[in-house]
């Protein structure tokens, strides 16, 4: 069990009302992790979604065997493992603890069960996942654009620019 | 008001049940816009989720230095303006109807009230966007992994 104010301090849960927290809270751990730990590896089964109260966590992905490439250092307040709430599926990246933080888990099977019973928390649960979703996309969109501005040589490469659209 | 059996042509919605589609025609318009119209402009807040009948849009967008990128050709069935559903978003691109366009639209502050009322109507559509968005970062994702590895020299 954690307190309600800690998880009013993870972005995606800030705008949720006390009494779908209070639930929350009830199903939640907060543990400290170790410098190095491995939250989630690579092509394993994503069975949690991990909240950051304090220290870094880095999101990892393998250019080559012998290059791994950082996709993104997880601050405070931020969240990931946020497929382990919807469908089960296996990480395409490895989380791992730059620094001892603390964290809150929220098992995924437990987490999944819940939303099945109350709707009003899997609706405001997806709508922090979605616009967490769509802030990084917009990153990740802001920059495809500004590498293509800088290296316009790489267009001819891109075969499929629309998918930075988000249309349906 | 739009028919349900329109909003099934629509792709987003083809696997929605009657009454959610009927919910949601119900708070649908379907309007005409010109060729050269303007639906909304890149960095502008989005207000409407705009789902082509038929006609043709582009959506363009604006590099830092200027230069105009067409990013995508929507035909119709498709949708474009997902982030209205989610609020405080702006978009990244703007769409002008590249011909007379057919379009059905929804209000995002309409649609987010309808979700308020039926908590299971949002949790389904929210769904199905993420679904999208976890798709769309993974294709970025390897997009990016392997621009990399061809340009090393950008790293």
């Amino acid at each position: 069990m954690v307190k309600i104010e800690d998880l009013k301090r993870i972005n995606l849960l800030k705008d949720l009302p006390d009494h779908l927290l209070k639930i929350i809270a009830n199903e939640a751990q907060l543990s400290i992790f170790g410098a190095q730990t491995h939250l989630i590896t690579v092509n394993e089964p994503v069975n949690t979604f991990f909240m950051l109260i304090m220290g870094q966590v880095a999101i990892k992905r393998e250019l080559t065997p012998r290059i791994d490439v950082i996709l993104e250092n997880i601050q405070s307040g931020s969240s990931f493992g946020s497929s382990a709430l919807i469908k089960e599926s296996t990480a395409n990246y490895t989380a791992i603890c730059q620094e001892s933080s603390e964290v809150i888990t929220l098992s995924g099977e437990r987490t999944k069960q819940m939303m099945k019973e109350n709707h009003e928390l899997a609706y405001r649960m997806m709508l922090g996942v979605a616009k967490q979703y769509k802030k990084h996309l917009d990153m990740r969109a802001q920059m495809i654009m500004k590498t293509l501005d800088k290296n316009p040589e790489l267009k001819k490469d891109i075969k499929d620019i629309e998918n930075l659209t988000l249309v349906i | 008001m739009v028919e349900k059996d329109d909003l099934k042509k629509i792709n987003f919605f083809k696997d929605l049940s009657d009454p959610i589609l009927e919910k949601m025609g119900a708070i649908a318009q379907l309007e005409i816009f010109d060729e050269e119209n303007i639906l909304f402009r890149q960095n502008q807040e989005q207000t409407l989720l705009y789902m082509l009948v038929s006609g043709k849009v582009f959506l363009n967008c604006r590099s830092a230095s200027g230069e105009s990128l067409t990013l995508d050709e929507v035909s119709p069935g498709r949708t474009f303006g997902v982030s209205a559903l989610m609020g405080e978003s702006s978009s990244t691109f703007t769409a002008i109807c590249a011909e007379t366009s057919k379009i059905i639209t929804l209000s995002g502050e309409q649609m987010r009230l309808l979700f308020e009322e039926d908590f299971q109507v949002g949790r389904t559509l929210m769904l199905k966007v993420i679904d999208l968005f976890n798709e769309r970062m993974e294709m970025h994702t390897r997009q990016f992994l392997h621009s990399l590895a061809r340009h090393p020299d950008i790293i």
